[in-house]
């Protein structure tokens, strides 16, 4: 069932730009060339019955009752596979055409329940539908041969499928091909034995399925249909909201009766997802209104002290007291703050202004410093704008694309369908991981080459690519020459030029044959549309930012960077990590990556803000804790982050942490870090509050409050009130006037308004008089910076190597079902599908110590040791340990260490030298986590 | 003393026992002293005197048949080695009436050689028609076709010559030619016996198209039930490509074309062009939507010729002899000749190559010789199970695709099923709407649920329940199948069904049935 | 402040700009770096630290360091 306030039009829009005009029922309709005849009645109000076709989903053609008829033409074609033509004349109604109408409902009708009542589908039910207007009641068959009385299928946690039900119009079927690319579905059986089947007749859970949910939302009837669907009835209203998950920023609509979601469907308007959800987006949402949730303020005045609930008042007025008393004792700089990447553009803006303006100091940091920090600071440099270049349409023009060090059908589903629609259609795929992620090989796709990296020798590879395409004249002089500069190019030839970087020379380090380093330069370069999807993997190491140089090093020399189909993609963790970036939450920068120095910049937020801002910069995270424990930093306002289980070296952390006077934490659970917390702010879920989130193609996308929140405020309200007991005249209505100051401040949001997110659904920075809808792609004609910079990229080996000690390499990522620390998608049903952390290695490796698949390993590494499952697997190299940090219990950040990228202090996450031994008990850790958790009875801790 | 003897290796000649027929005559010529020769070629196609055996003589090719085993050591003592008397001998038999009056065009040489051999069929004409095609060019090759009148065999009789001009007017780049070799039809066999008879036809014809259109590679998609052909077809493969007329350089020519042979998995409906194409691809046979056509986006989304094994197959013989010999035959817009496929309960059955314009009846009489039981003839079905039945009054209807059109029938793949007038024609139309419930591929609704219904229903109006409203289900169930169909198997299942309702209605009466 | 995280890092710092075969200039572009990036407590630290000696610290990071008044 599609979203109830989405009018269907039964076929894709057709893309052409000439258009062509017809007569539907007497009717002059102008529509573009390739328009069904469908969709063009459906545009010109003249609705054709339909039950196998939907917008969403190329026409098939296989229900046959939108029979048209056709002047000139023979018989009755199906109006969703044939196309409009000049000056055709075509009747949508005859007493014939409802005659066959009639006779095929009548078919469906003969097998099919008609208690609609008791249907979950009722009133939204697309065979209800056309049994009315074709006026079938019941089916004059006598009761004859039949598909029902099958058991229904209820394996899956978040949706049922009746077979009862089932009319096999194939759309779950085609929706699981075109839409998600899983191909998890088929028709098995012929003619009347036809039926829709998981995989070889599985149940759903067990099947190849990934849960997107795009079967549910393309079945016409209620053989797919959502739980909640049938437990809290029809919905009454939907919101347009945007998707609290990763960066892709999906548009949803959440469907609500009352106050309470029944369920999300993607919004097929949504620009960066197409109508398209996963698992995360469509179903786990449940964690806002989970038991766990906090929704009173309360403070201690040790971290040894039991929780006091208090007013929001004195939760105020405590904080702010403690924080003057601090900074007085102290000085101003013992103080700061850090936003959330999971928090709005608005929220964050609120969050580094009340630490610029009302504690006066610039020690904000965000928690995309251990993340995506090194893209900033990287692409800024190269080509002047601290964003990817690409819209995520972009993908559907690219012939080659580079997946470096991301995971795009786990960790940005959506955005990973998009990618597979793209490679099915023929493009070629380079993969450089050191694990071999499922694009390597999944069904109907093959990586050309996976270039199956040593963790921690990104840049040799990059390197050695761009080597290639120096010294073999793939290098694309007159783009280089007319857009970037002259001396840097030439320098960076010179640089690059040297057989040290040659796919010879890197082999040693990498592990990559060399000969497979040339051909996949050679097909990078050859294009002629040659795109680059990075991820986490290139920025979380000791040379993260010279990786992101290297890619646009590379980009350039080949002159991919500008139009669509090409560029430098950066796949964000976070649903608002480039808005968080982009709202000035770096201690350095102001709102737009302005430098603090910057005494022009800074005059105009002084003057708004009625203040006098620092010009030195601030603290970073690390060194945040670094002063801690030096004691000259005494408090932490932290809005939406679990440093205690994100951040690396966990004990590092712990004490820094503990050695605070003041930390406080406004976040929807008591997570890890509210252990060492004096003052608890209930936060708001998305569904809570007004604002916007920023994806990784710029895009500023609306979130829409579908309830109060839990706590009473919404986190914006939160810092205001915050503010104002600090003393800080803060006063905003609503969001949008947040909104409002940061486009009066901000050149690249100048355009930006909630009137026109409203009028055209999102945009895409920069947005201003001279893009006043957007820029989809970045750079066209000429660099941000204006002429593109080339930096040399000298590999440097970490310090993190393998030893005899630690002789495993432990590199780090996520999985479909859980996201990041997990506090979300533990307290869901995602549980079923992912319960715990564990520990990936080669069957080598694991021989060689007595390992066998789930038995419990300790891991140990020079900061810490934990003890997890170990699952053997041909995926990664041996040598190499890989696994997730969903899960509390399992610490992994015990082990990480406290290395981090040379320009950006982001951790080095994605390389750990660690032994891997079997055990028989859960360690010291585990064993407490645990306990604690289990103690705790349900007010457990965890990230938000 | 030393005798040639041909004992056909055809499918069904094995299956009245050629093959002990063969082996029994090579031990009781040894035991008798005679070297001889044995043979294998093709069924003439006078399916009740196989197995026939022929041997060589002076005067010709003397045949006797039907000889089973069994009569084998009697033929032998009384002389069949020299062509002696006895009550199985035919006679020469390129002189029988029922081969003589035929006009075997692209069946010329089916039963006459080897055929495996390859010289044989080069001496026989063959490789002719690709030698002029060489000649003429691409351009000229099609409007050769085109000029033949030469329309699909396969049953939708689409002109061939213009389905091979669109393909050669799409962009160059990779092109198919395919073979629907699927033969499904009930009754129908003539792509059998071509392929088992005559495999080098259908390689030349392809070859032929495969020059004519840009196409380098050629698709055989064979019915799983026809094990015979496979192996005909895999042999003369291989031989064609050590030959050098397949492959790289065919004839010398430069020009480059191979052929694979694949097999289906017992489905009906992939006899349709687009689900043919869909299991080629490997996926489930099921139909497309058209447009777009096989000839703009067919195998693989690349312009690809889709013509039936007997369509290719009279390629040759076109290009061969010229596109006004061919178009000599036959009559208005159905041009040259076409081999009728006579099954069913009929004295006489087998193949009957004809140019267009023979009606039922001569069919039927001359050939048939009636009925095998002795009764008279009530209907015929022609053009597989999806045909029209015909009753007695239409007989002296042309066998040609407007003659037929013109009282709602179609000559389809040119198979005639004949019926004694013990026939139940309300069987029969219910067995129509099973077949196609059987053999849906369950993609369009009225198909799937509508043949399955309409069976039922036909089913309970043989057994006398509420008859009348059940009829007139069934009369709107055909109306919903003929136009809301998506392909022809739900579209043509009304044929069979409405034609027995119209021409039999007795048979749809109420009727107390015997016991 | 850790003084030895804060000489790990200006080494990494020092290495990534050590690649300009210019050594001052590298000094200054590392110089700059820590002016934009570093809090004045580090860089209070590094200076106090390069005074005393800058035991372990690459040339470049010690030119650098000496550039930040």
């Amino acid at each position: 069932m599609y979203s109830i306030d989405h009018r269907d039009l039964g076929t894709p829009p057709a893309k052409s730009a000439d258009s062509v005009t017809l007569e539907i029922d007497g009717a002059s309709v102008t529509v573009p060339a390739g328009t069904s005849i469908m969709r063009a009645a459906a545009l010109a109000d003249a609705e054709i019955p339909k039950l196998c076709a939907t917008d969403s989903l190329k026409a098939f053609g296989s229900c046959r009752l939108c029979l048209v008829e056709v002047e000139g033409r023979k018989g009755f074609p199906a109006s969703c596979t044939t196309l409009v033509a000049p000056d055709m004349k075509v009747r949508t109604q005859s007493p014939k055409l409802q005659q066959l109408r009639r006779g095929v409902v009548e078919l469906y009708v003969s097998d099919h329940p008609l208690d609609c009542d008791d249907c979950p589908a009722n009133g939204h039910c697309e065979l209800q539908d056309a049994a009315e207007v074709t006026g079938v009641a019941h089916s004059r068959w006598a009761p004859g041969r039949t598909q029902r009385g099958l058991a229904p299928d209820v394996s899956n946690p978040y949706f049922d499928f009746n077979p009862d039900l089932c009319i096999v119009c194939s759309r779950c079927v085609r929706a699981c091909d075109e839409t998600q690319s899983t191909l998890a579905l088929t028709i098995e059986g012929r003619g009347f034995d036809s039926r829709v089947s998981a995989s070889e007749h599985q149940p759903f859970l067990a099947s190849e399925c990934v849960s997107c949910g795009a079967c549910v939302e393309a079945c016409p009837t209620a053989a797919l249909t959502e739980k909640t669907l049938a437990s809290l009835g029809q919905p009454e209203r939907a919101v347009t909201t945007t998707c609290g998950y990763c960066g892709v920023g999906c548009s949803l609509k959440a469907e609500v009766k009352e106050e309470q979601v029944v369920r999300m469907v993607p919004n097929r308007a949504g620009a960066a997802n197409q109508g398209h959800a996963c698992i995360k987006g469509r179903f786990a949402y449940g964690y806002a209104t989970h038991q766990d949730r906090v929704t009173k303020p309360m403070i201690r005045e040790r971290i040894t002290d039991p929780w006091r609930e208090v007013s929001w008042e004195e939760a105020f007025e405590y904080t702010a007291r403690e924080f003057r008393r601090i900074q007085q004792k102290y000085g101003r700089n013992s103080v700061g703050g850090i936003t959330s990447s999971r928090c709005t553009n608005e929220e964050t803006y609120l969050v580094q202004k009340l630490v610029r303006a009302a504690l006066l100091t610039n020690n904000v940091d965000t928690c995309a410093r251990v993340c995506h920090s090194p893209t900033g600071y990287g692409l800024k440099h190269t080509l002047g704008e601290s964003a990817g270049t690409q819209a995520f349409t972009s993908v559907q023009k690219a012939d080659v694309v580079v997946v470096i060090g991301a995971n795009p059908t786990d960790g940005h589903p959506v955005f990973g369908s998009q990618l597979k629609r793209r490679l099915r259609q023929g493009a070629k795929l380079i993969v450089i991981d050191p694990r071999a992620i499922d694009l390597v090989r999944t069904p109907h796709i093959e990586a050309a080459y996976h270039l199956q990296l040593r963790p921690g020798t990104n840049v040799a590879i990059i390197n050695a690519l761009a080597h290639v395409v120096v010294t073999e004249g793939l290098a694309k002089h007159d783009y280089t020459e007319s857009r970037c500069e002259t001396d840097s190019y030439a320098q960076w030839k010179e640089f690059i030029a040297d057989p040290r970087h040659s796919p010879e020379a890197t082999e040693s380090i990498s592990g990559v044959p060399a000969h497979l380093v040339r051909e996949a330069a050679r097909l990078y370069a050859a294009g002629p549309n040659s795109a680059i999807y990075y991820g986490l993997g290139v920025t979380e190491h000791s040379q993260g930012t010279t990786m992101v140089m290297g890619i646009a090093n590379l980009a350039m020399a080949t002159g991919n960077l500008g139009r669509e189909g090409v560029g430098v993609s950066p796949l964000r963790g976070q649903n608002n990590v480039q808005g968080s970036c982009d709202m000035g939450s770096f201690p350095h920068e102001l709102p737009g990556y302005r430098h603090v120095s910057d005494a022009v910049t800074r005059g105009k937020f002084e003057s708004a803000w009625q203040v006098s801002i620092a010009d030195e910069p601030g603290l970073r995270i690390p060194n945040m804790f670094e002063a801690a424990l030096d004691g000259s930093f005494r408090a932490l306002y932290i809005q939406g982050e679990d440093f205690a289980q994100s951040d690396p070296n966990t004990s590092h952390v712990a004490a820094a942490l503990k050695a605070m006077e003041c930390v406080v934490v406004q976040d929807l659970f008591l997570i890890e870090t509210a252990r060492y917390a004096h003052v608890f702010l209930p936060g708001s879920s998305f569904l809570e509050k007004d604002g916007t989130f920023t994806n990784a193609e710029r895009r500023i996308s609306r979130v829409r409050k579908v309830m109060e929140p839990l706590a009473g405020l919404a986190d914006w309200e939160v810092t205001m009130r915050l503010a104002q007991a600090l003393g800080y005249p803060m006063d905003y209505a609503h969001p949008s006037e947040i909104m409002d100051e940061i486009a009066r401040l901000t050149p690249t949001f100048t355009g930006v308004s909630y009137d026109k997110l409203d009028e055209l659904g999102s945009i895409q920075w920069p947005c201003n008089a001279k893009a006043p809808e957007g820029t989809p792609t970045m750079h066209v004609g000429s660099f941000v910076r204006g002429k593109g910079k080339f930096y040399r990229t000298e590999y440097v080996a970490t310090a993190e190597r393998s030893t005899s000690r630690y002789p495993l390499l432990l590199t780090t990522g996520r999985v479909l079902y859980q996201y990041n620390v997990g506090t979300q998608t533990r307290r869901t049903k995602n549980l079923v599908f992912n319960k715990e952390d564990v520990l990936e290695m080669h069957p080598d490796d694991a021989e060689a110590r007595g390992i066998k698949d789930g038995d419990l390993v300790g891991v140990a590494s020079r900061a810490g040791e934990i003890v997890v499952h170990a699952a053997l697997t041909g995926r990664i190299a041996r040598g190499v340990v890989y696994t997730t940090f969903h899960f509390p219990e399992s610490g992994v950040n015990l082990v990480t260490t406290e290395n981090s990228d040379w320009a950006t202090n982001c951790p080095e996450y994605k390389v750990t030298a660690v032994e891997v031994v079997k055990v028989t008990q859960p360690d010291a850790w585990r064993a407490r986590v645990s306990t604690q958790r289990n103690t705790r009875k349900g007010a457990s801790a965890s990230v938000g | 003393m030393s005798v040639t003897a041909w004992v056909p290796r055809d499918a069904g000649a094995l299956a009245v026992g050629a093959q002990a027929t063969a082996r029994k005559l090579q031990s009781e010529a040894k035991a008798a002293g005679v070297d001889l020769t044995i043979r294998r070629n093709g069924s003439r196609g006078l399916y009740w005197l196989e197995p026939l055996v022929e041997i060589e003589c002076a005067e010709g090719r003397i045949a006797y048949g039907p000889v089973t085993e069994r009569e084998v050591p009697d033929l032998v003592a009384k002389g069949l080695l020299k062509g002696a008397a006895h009550r199985l001998r035919i006679g020469p038999i390129e002189e029988h009436p029922w081969l003589a009056t035929q006009q075997r065009l692209t069946f010329a040489r089916v039963g006459r050689i080897d055929p495996l051999d390859l010289a044989a069929y080069r001496a026989t004409g063959g490789y002719k028609g690709l030698a002029r095609a060489l000649e003429l060019g691409p351009e000229a090759t099609v409007n050769e076709v085109l000029e033949s009148g030469l329309r699909g065999r396969g049953g939708a009789a689409f002109p061939t010559g213009i389905k091979w001009q669109t393909v050669l007017r799409q962009p160059a780049g990779q092109k198919y030619v395919t073979c629907n070799a699927d033969e499904g039809d009930s009754g129908t066999f003539s792509d059998r016996m071509l392929m088992e008879g005559d495999p080098y036809a259908l390689m030349e014809g392809m070859t032929i198209a495969g020059f004519a259109v840009g196409a380098t590679r050629g698709f055989i998609y064979l019915r799983v039930e026809y094990p015979h052909a496979f192996k005909v077809l895999a042999s003369v493969l291989s031989t064609a490509r050590e030959a050098g007329l397949l492959g790289d350089d065919v004839l010398g020519s430069g020009n480059s074309f191979d052929i694979e042979v694949r097999l289906g998995a017992g489905a009906y409906i992939c006899g349709e062009e687009t689900s043919m194409l869909e299991s080629l691809e490997g996926r489930r046979g099921e139909v497309r939507v058209r447009p777009p056509l096989p000839a703009e986006k067919g195998l693989f989304g690349a312009p690809t010729v889709v013509n039936n094994v007997i369509t290719l197959a009279t390629v040759p013989t076109i290009l061969a002899g010229g596109a006004a010999a061919y178009r000599d035959y036959g009559q208005a817009k159905s041009r040259g000749t076409l081999p009728l496929q006579l099954a069913g309960n009929i004295r006489r059955g087998g193949l009957v190559e004809r140019a267009f314009g023979l009606t039922v009846r001569e069919l039927l009489e001359d050939y048939g010789g009636g009925s095998q039981s002795g009764r008279p003839i009530r209907a015929v079905q022609i053009g597989g199970p999806l045909g029209a039945y015909l009753p007695a009054s239409q007989f002296d209807t042309p066998l040609e695709y407007e003659g037929l059109s013109a009282i709602g029938a179609l000559l389809g793949h040119g198979g005639v099923v004949a019926f004694d007038d013990t026939v139940d024609m309300l069987e029969m139309a219910r067995y129509a709407m099973e077949f196609c419930a059987i053999e849906s591929c369950g993609k369009c609704t009225p198909c799937r649920i509508g043949s399955v219904r309409g069976a039922e229903a036909l089913a309970a109006i043989s057994r006398g329940e509420d008859r009348e409203r059940q009829l007139v289900l069934v009369e709107e169930l055909c109306d919903t199948m003929l136009n809301a169909s998506l392909c022809g198997l739900g579209g043509m299942t009304p044929f069979p069904v409405q034609s027995a309702m119209k021409h039999f209605p007795e048979d749809f009466r109420l009727r107390t049935r015997g016991g | 402040m850790n003084v030895q995280r804060l000489v790990a890092m200006a080494n990494d710092i020092a290495n990534f700009f050590g690649s300009d075969p210019d050594p001052a200039a590298a000094a200054e572009q590392v110089a700059g770096h820590m002016k934009k990036f570093w809090e004045p407590r580090m860089r209070e630290e590094i200076r106090r630290y390069v005074s005393a000696g800058g035991e372990g610290m690459s040339s470049i990071a010690i030119q650098a360091v000496k550039q930040l008044a």
